[in-house]
């Protein structure tokens, strides 16, 4: 046991933090004002992406082989923090390189490989998630978007909703029910879809959260080849229980919510509230909470560091991020009080940010019912 | 980076494990407690096996020490091996004598373990005093919070041998380290125990830790202990930076506020009595989560250091 950052890892994030430096236009700020799903940093993702690619880094946790270079959980997530320390250039494509392209690698077919890694490890794709439907929430095994075989394609109908990026998106991993007749688990599959097959629908839903931030996405009658299959018919939900251990902390939401703080506490010392004992204090504490998130998500990379087999800590890092992203953005309205209520100002888009975190990625509740049952042991009846 | 033990480390904590089996738990603990007693046998067997040496040792360090402390903590150890063998290893040069016992100048706040500390140090505004103690100095002061606690006169408070330029910081940042250990191995026991306590009690025709409105609190309570402990760790590793401390000290103890209500309300009239062991590490709790102006302290404390100190 030991706590400290290698020569290399601290070498790696200098030189990160040097990119970023140079690469983000001045206006980022304005650009990344809508988040990642708006159409400015999406476009901006596109470019950067590609630049990542260029450098080596936008999958370098990747095997060498899917175009990575094996680099290590721990390199990665130095980039991820530096990503979102930064307002997530990467935009949606985050998303590609934690979870969705391991996920293709993992279960994915020699062609699904070819088709998919490469435009992935460029930069070149925008995916979106196909996860949530109006009446499969929380409850996701609920899922009823239909699949049905017929020849060579399968024909889905159905819809999904609260998708992020399917404005933008060229490709939605999603889930989908291929037998009618069953219950629960199983009976899910996972299909790789390109979003311009006809049939394909998305309706922006207007939000308070961000510029087009959440999606409904229907398909009608929508023919997709077998060959989109990603795993085994039938067998999806293991295919998801996979990718849903990357994405719970994918994001490095603690190390945003530090360097929000960092500014908050600047904004006091402007306002002459730094001596305050209760604005001390509450910045202490939302520190502590961003500090608290931060070890419990590095526990989760060490264990997979280690090889061990994914564990509920995943969940318990999640709530920690959550707690703490909330009590910081809490904060900021606090400290800049009514300024805050300017659309675009900077306490804001930080708070808007924030909102979702207690639902996105499951809600937190869910998150909790995940660590009682797993790492508490607590009986379901 | 590696949250895992090593090799080395592991075969540390086995044996402190394996002594504190024989030595320690929270039978032990009720015993010594109603006679407001110091556990002198756990003392001299972690003494002789060298546990109490291991923040300066040739292939040890904080961080080991910081495990010992945290098992004995987590075992309802009635020692002072915070101030011992984590505190006083960094604060002072040369051999520590007996048990230790921590004070801050100007105040008359009960002290833990004073009355059988032989060595007290003592935390002024800016400099650490070290005071050498004999018995009957410290009068004891009775106390239901599960350490043997002891007032402190003013004269010896004042008196003492000044430890020099920037002894006042080691020593906080020493103290706000080992207490952030310490309640992290309390809060594990008081949790642990408690999760059992909700598996095996039944209400309802159910075992009362199958309600969702207990699971999630516990799971909540989890999350906070997961991070206190890692948090105090490091800290530990990193040798107490005033931030890193402040924060560590910070976190345990709003956790320690939460977990103490939490544990006794899922625990019943239980977990009121001596016939249950909650109380061995849950009173603890209130007593460490008070220690140096307590959270509020630590957070005034953290927030200085990191955004207004230049």
């Amino acid at each position: 046991m030991e706590f400290g950052w290698s020569d290399e890892e601290r070498a790696h994030r200098r030189e990160v933090q040097a990119f970023l430096e140079e690469q983000l236009p001045p206006d980022w700020e304005e650009i990344s004002k809508g988040g990642p799903g708006s159409d400015a940093q999406a476009a901006f993702s596109r470019e950067f992406c590609a630049k990542l690619a260029g450098r080596g880094w936008l999958t370098q946790s990747w095997p060498a082989e899917y175009g990575g270079s094996d680099a290590s959980p721990w390199r990665h997530a130095i980039f991820g923090e530096e990503m979102w320390g930064n307002g997530e250039p990467r935009g949606p494509q985050y998303m590609n390189v934690n979870w969705i392209g391991p996920a293709i690698m993992r279960f994915g077919s020699e062609a699904q490989k070819a088709q998919h890694l490469p435009l992935i490890s460029e930069g070149r794709a925008l995916w979106c998630q196909g996860f949530s439907e109006p009446e499969a929430g929380s409850d996701l095994v609920a899922l009823r978007t239909a699949a049905r075989r017929d020849g060579d394609t399968y024909v889905v109908n159905g819809s999904k909703i609260w998708t992020s990026y399917a404005n933008h998106a060229d490709f939605c991993i999603l889930l989908v029910r291929s037998d009618p007749e069953s219950k629960r688990h199983r009976g899910i599959s996972v299909l790789l879809v390109p979003m311009d097959l006809p049939g394909i629908r998305v309706r922006e839903i207007p939000s308070v959260v961000g510029e087009r931030y959440f999606h409904e996405v229907f398909f009608d009658d929508v023919r997709v080849p077998v060959d989109a299959l990603l795993g085994s018919e039938n067998e999806g939900w293991d295919v998801v229980s996979y990718a849903l251990q990357f994405e719970r902390v994918g994001a490095a939401r603690y190390h945003r919510a530090a360097l929000i703080l960092d500014d908050l506490a600047a904004q006091a010392r402007r306002l002459g509230r730094l001596s305050e004992p209760r604005v001390l204090e509450q910045l202490g504490e939302a520190r502590a909470r961003c500090e608290a998130a931060r070890v419990l998500n590095y526990r989760v990379i060490d264990l997979r560091e280690h090889g061990a087999p994914p564990t509920a800590d995943s969940n318990a890092a999640r709530v920690a991020s959550t707690t703490a992203e909330q009590a910081v953005a809490d904060l900021a309205v606090e400290i800049f009080g009514p300024a805050a209520l300017e659309y675009g100002s900077y306490a804001d888009t930080r708070f808007r940010w924030a909102m979702t975190a207690g639902v996105a990625v499951g809600a937190t509740e869910v998150q909790l019912n995940l660590v009682a049952s797993r790492l508490l042991g607590l009986p379901k009846e | 980076m590696d949250f895992e033990l090593s090799d080395d480390q592991r075969a540390i904590l086995e044996a402190i494990e394996a002594l504190l089996k024989r030595h320690a738990g929270p039978e032990r603990a009720i015993e010594l407690a109603a006679k407001g007693a110091y556990d002198k046998e756990l003392g001299a067997a972690l003494g002789e096996s060298g546990f109490l040496d291991l923040a300066r040792g040739e292939e040890t360090g904080p961080l080991e020490a910081a495990l010992m402390v945290e098992a004995v903590a987590r075992a309802g150890g009635c020692v002072s091996v915070g101030a011992r063998a984590f505190v006083a290893p960094l604060v002072l040069e040369g051999e520590v004598h007996g048990p230790v016992a921590l004070a801050v100048a100007g105040s008359d706040a009960p002290v833990r373990f004073a009355a059988h500390a032989r060595t007290l140090l003592v935390l002024d505004a800016y400099t650490a005093r070290r005071v050498d103690l004999v018995p009957g100095d410290v009068e004891p002061v009775r106390s239901n919070f599960g350490y043997p606690l002891g007032r402190v006169g003013e004269e010896i408070l004042a008196g003492g041998a000044s430890l020099g330029r920037g002894s006042g910081a080691r020593l906080r940042n020493a103290w706000r380290t080992a207490l952030a250990v310490e309640m992290a191995g309390t809060l594990r026991a008081a949790l642990d125990v408690t999760v059992d306590y909700v598996k095996k009690r039944r209400q309802f025709g159910r075992a009362i830790g199958s309600f969702q409105g207990v699971q999630h609190r516990l799971a909540h309570a989890q999350v906070l202990v997961e991070g206190a402990r890692w948090l105090a760790l490091e800290a530990a590793w990193q040798r107490c930076p005033e931030e890193g401390a402040a924060l560590a000290a910070a976190h345990a103890s709003t956790t320690a506020h939460r977990v103490f209500a939490e544990t006794h309300q899922f625990s019943g009239a239980m977990g009121f009595t001596h016939e249950h062991d909650l109380h061995v590490w849950s009173m603890r709790l209130q007593a460490l989560r008070l220690e140096l102006d307590g959270a509020a302290g630590h957070q005034r404390a953290a927030a200085v250091a990191r955004w207004v100190r230049e």
